[in-house]
């Protein structure tokens, strides 16, 4: 199993290297001069130009400043935002806030989901099962910043059970609304593919069997039906977090987060490469390790998979 | 399986005028119309009858698991004296392990793949108030080696997935004794086995049964089977019981046109009486037409001298290489070894063997699509591993044509069966699409199939007409060769009986030679001219089927000739 998780690993070389490469090709193509928008769209002068452009690299082919963000990257160091502060430091203060914000999320709509999902499908074609098939169609069917200014409308303005904004303090009891949007549109994926394979696994043979020895209705449904239920659920699950951090972004910009999503935004906004760049590829580690992640999970949940 | 009981005691199970149905809608869809049947105390009875039959059904009704919408619409069932057909949730599942257990059909999918085997049936114990904790772990592994399973300890903590076959069914079996109950159900409890394990296991469970004083209702679509388990049969047909009696009596004498057929059919059965001749004739119009069509070939794009014999394998062998563990480690896996036989023009070679003994790797062989590691397949006196041109492997496929086991997996789901049948024709860019129309036609024609199927879909069709369809499919090149790997083994056994007899007509009519690949050596008799027995790769013995059947050399022949269900039963016709 080790040899498989090392083989895993070393796969995730090309695909960061390959990552990083395109990002930096994107900015650097994107149209606007970061140096002009750093000065606030004032004129700059010629030798403050060619001093910055000098200090960022900016003289050089964009080949040759991957390169050397690369080499930089190697030996821990991830550059200098345009604003002096070193990329390290931001993303070490922007990403916890994220990962917070995920995991909560995720949380929420694996509980939630789970549980909706489960009862819907024992109970399939009644009016609870009804009412979640319509309440997660309109999840997934309202972009996700309607939702979030909604909700925070209704529950932050109005009727102030949580703060509106969560600001420079990102604590759990803030972070609640953001994460309950955040976590709104998986947690309809999770609700239906429990409820389907609640279903699927209601009419296997072996709960029949089950059912054939005494076993008791709840017991049947516990042992047999919930757990090789959740196999398709809990691979999702590992799956929605790198998603879940990457999709941050809107949340974060309608709730002001200091999260990651919120940093890259700004980032791209000024055509900041490094910073950018630095940030993709966190978020491209995060996948590949929550990959690697789902599919141990899944070895360990089915021991008909062993890998070699 | 055990003596008659008097007619005095009290029955065990009473159904009386039993009614399942089915809710399509707002319908009822009838699936058992009115059943009757009775088991005494430690006797054992069994329904006889195809699928749909309704067997099943009233088998579930019994212990309450219709699948999906289906209920009981009338009649009672009574069991040790009481009205069970409507109980309350608590009273079923009191009743169920403990009074009336259930060995289910398919070993493979009766298990929870993700439970120890050990847990599922200490479940069984703990549900039923038989035994908890330890008492319960050791009790399971005296029930597993009861059961027949050797090394039970270690066996316990397995998952289904490391055990084969047959001892799912022997753990399922142990499952459903472990509770002791008055009445096993065993619902085709080794249609799913090879054939030497299956009589393992049903003369462990009739030993197992018979000790216990266990009453059994077992389910079968094979007739020899029931007659030679059961003391009692029960024919179902179209959801009634047609016919019930003693075994022997219905067998000798069957009174309803449905058992008559359905003794006809029967594989184990039939080919007792299926002369020597019929399969005589059917080898004689082959041979001569094929003879007439090798005449025509001689010389074509093919290249290879058109010879009696259609294929030769010489020395066939296949190794594989498995992981072992570790980076890049192998273990060498000898699948067929250095087996030979040849084929020749008009007639029928049938391989047979039990799962693991390579008969489909030497099909995948002989067909092109694995390459042996050593030995070689020869066409018409031509080595096929030299075709490596595309015209020549083309002409080479067009001339050897598969048919498969399953025929729900082997059409495209998507595709009418027009256009199955037509792909072949269109690959090898025969004729215009008018032409090609006409073609298939007249296929559907030959494989007794009516036009109007052309514009259905397999989903719609049943595994019959799915298997004509296969054979339709595989005839529209106009092949001289073709491989039937486990071609009827899914089929009930009168549809079974429809497509051997098709089979021997195309036979006779197009001067087919057929690869016939089974691990059933009861069809064999009606349908092959020379047998290959194989076991573990090797090729054990071969000679004609006479030979075989009537003196097998092989103790391992023998073994495989007793297991024929109900071959040793005396028929009156």
């Amino acid at each position: 199993m080790w040899w498989y998780v090392g083989k895993r690993l070393l796969q995730a070389i090309p695909v960061v290297l390959g990552a990083t490469l395109l990002i930096y090709a994107m900015v650097f193509l994107q149209p606007g001069d970061p140096i002009t928008a750093l000065f606030g769209e004032k004129p700059v002068s010629e030798a403050a130009r060619a001093n910055l452009e000098a200090q960022y690299n900016l003289d050089k082919p964009f080949i040759v400043q991957w390169l050397l963000f690369l080499g930089g990257a190697l030996t821990g160091d991830l550059g200098v935002s345009y604003s002096g502060q070193p990329v390290a430091d931001l993303i070490g203060r922007t990403f916890p806030v994220t990962v917070k914000l995920a995991v909560m999320a995720l949380i929420i709509e694996a509980v939630l989901g789970i549980i909706a999902g489960f009862w819907a499908g024992l109970r399939r074609g009644k009016i609870f099962d009804s009412t979640m098939l319509v309440v997660s169609l309109l999840v997934i069917a309202v972009p996700i910043f309607v939702l979030g200014f909604m909700l925070q409308l209704v529950f932050g303005v109005k009727l102030h059970w949580a703060p509106a904004t969560v600001g420079g303090d990102a604590s759990i009891g803030k972070l609640i609304l953001p994460a309950v949007v955040l976590g709104l549109v998986s947690f309809a994926y999770v609700l239906r593919l429990t409820r389907t394979s609640v279903i699927e696994n209601l009419s296997a043979d072996h709960v029949r069997t089950a059912r054939a020895k005494g076993l008791p209705e709840g017991a049947v449904n516990r042992k047999h039906v919930l757990r090789n239920s959740l196999i398709p659920v809990v691979t999702f699950l590992g799956a929605d977090l790198g998603t879940l951090m990457a999709g941050a972004i809107v949340t974060e910009g309608i709730f002001n987060v200091p999260g990651i999503g919120n940093l890259a935004y700004q980032a791209v906004q000024r055509g900041e490469s490094p910073t950018v760049v630095s940030v993709v590829t966190v978020m491209v580690l995060v996948y590949v390790l929550m990959s690697l992640l789902v599919d141990l999970l899944y070895a360990a949940l089915d021991p008909r998979i062993r890998y070699a | 399986m055990s003596e008659r009981i008097e007619a005095a005691t009290e029955p065990l199970l009473e159904i009386t005028d039993l009614q399942v149905a089915f809710r399509a809608g707002k319908r009822d869809i009838p699936a058992v119309r009115g059943a009757n049947l009775t088991v005494y105390p430690g006797q054992t009875v069994a329904i006889v009858g195809e699928s749909g039959s309704g067997k099943s059904t009233t088998a579930h009704a019994i212990i309450d698991l219709l699948p999906g919408t289906g209920h009981v619409t009338g009649g009672t069932i009574r069991f040790d004296g009481r009205d069970i057909t409507h109980l309350k949730r608590r009273q079923r599942e009191a009743i169920r392990g403990s009074q009336i257990g259930l060995v289910p059909q398919d070993p493979m999918s009766n298990l929870n793949p993700l439970v120890r085997v050990g847990s599922q049936i200490k479940e069984a114990l703990e549900a039923n108030d038989i035994a908890k904790g330890n008492a319960a772990d050791k009790r399971v592994v005296e029930l597993l080696e009861e059961a027949g399973l050797p090394d039970a300890q270690a066996r316990a903590r397995q998952f289904p997935h490391e055990y084969s076959g047959g001892m799912r069914q022997r753990a399922l079996i142990a499952m459903g004794l472990a509770a002791r109950p008055k009445l096993l159900i065993a619902d085709e409890p080794t249609s799913a086995l090879d054939v030497t394990v299956q009589q393992q296991i049903l003369d462990h469970l009739d030993s197992l049964t018979d000790d216990l004083g266990v009453a059994v209702l077992l389910i079968t679509h094979d007739l020899g089977l029931a007659a030679e388990r059961a003391d009692h049969l029960v024919v179902m047909y179209k959801g009634q019981v047609v016919e019930s009696g003693p075994a022997l009596e219905i067998l000798q004498h069957p009174q309803h046109p449905y058992s008559q057929r359905l003794i006809a059919s029967a594989p184990s059965l039939a080919s007792q009486r299926l002369t020597a001749q019929t399969r005589a004739e059917v080898r004689e119009s082959a041979v001569k037409t094929a003879g007439e069509i090798v005449a025509e070939h001689e010389g074509d794009e093919f290249g290879g001298e058109a010879t009696r014999i259609a294929v030769e394998a010489k020395e066939l062998t296949k190794v594989f290489k498995l992981p072992a563990g570790g980076l890049g480690r192998t273990i060498d896996f000898t699948a067929v070894d250095e087996v030979s036989f040849s084929l020749r023009r008009g007639t029928t070679t049938a391989i047979v063997g039990e799962s693991g003994s390579g008969k489909s790797t030497v099909a995948r062989m002989v067909l092109d699509l694995l390459e042996p590691t050593s030995g070689a397949v020869e066409f018409d006196g031509v080595d096929i591993s030299t075709l490596r041109n595309k015209k020549e492997q083309l002409a080479f496929r067009r001339r050897v044509q598969p048919v498969f086991q399953n025929p729900y997996a082997s059409l495209d789901p998507m595709y009418s069966i027009y256009r199955s049948i037509e792909e072949p024709l269109r690959t090898h860019d025969i004729g215009s699409s008018k032409e090609r129309e006409a073609t298939i036609r007249d296929l559907l024609d030959k494989v007794s199939l009516p036009s109007a199927v052309m514009r259905r879909f397999p989903n719609e069709l049943s595994g019959g007409q799915r298997q004509r369809v296969a054979i339709a499919r595989a005839l529209a090149l106009q092949p001289e060769v073709i491989i039937l790997d486990e071609a009827v083994s899914a089929l009930d056994v009168l549809v079974q009986a429809q497509i051997l007899n098709l089979l021997n007509d195309l036979q006779a009519e197009l001067g087919l030679s057929y690869l016939f690949i089974t691990h059933d050596l009861a069809v064999v008799r009606q349908i092959a001219d020379e047998v290959v027995v194989m076991q573990k790769g090797r090729a054990v013995e071969q000679a004609s089927v006479v030979q075989v059947f009537d003196h097998p050399r092989e103790e391992y022949t023998r073994k495989l000739l007793d297991a024929i269900p109900g071959g040793s039963i005396d028929l009156a016709s």
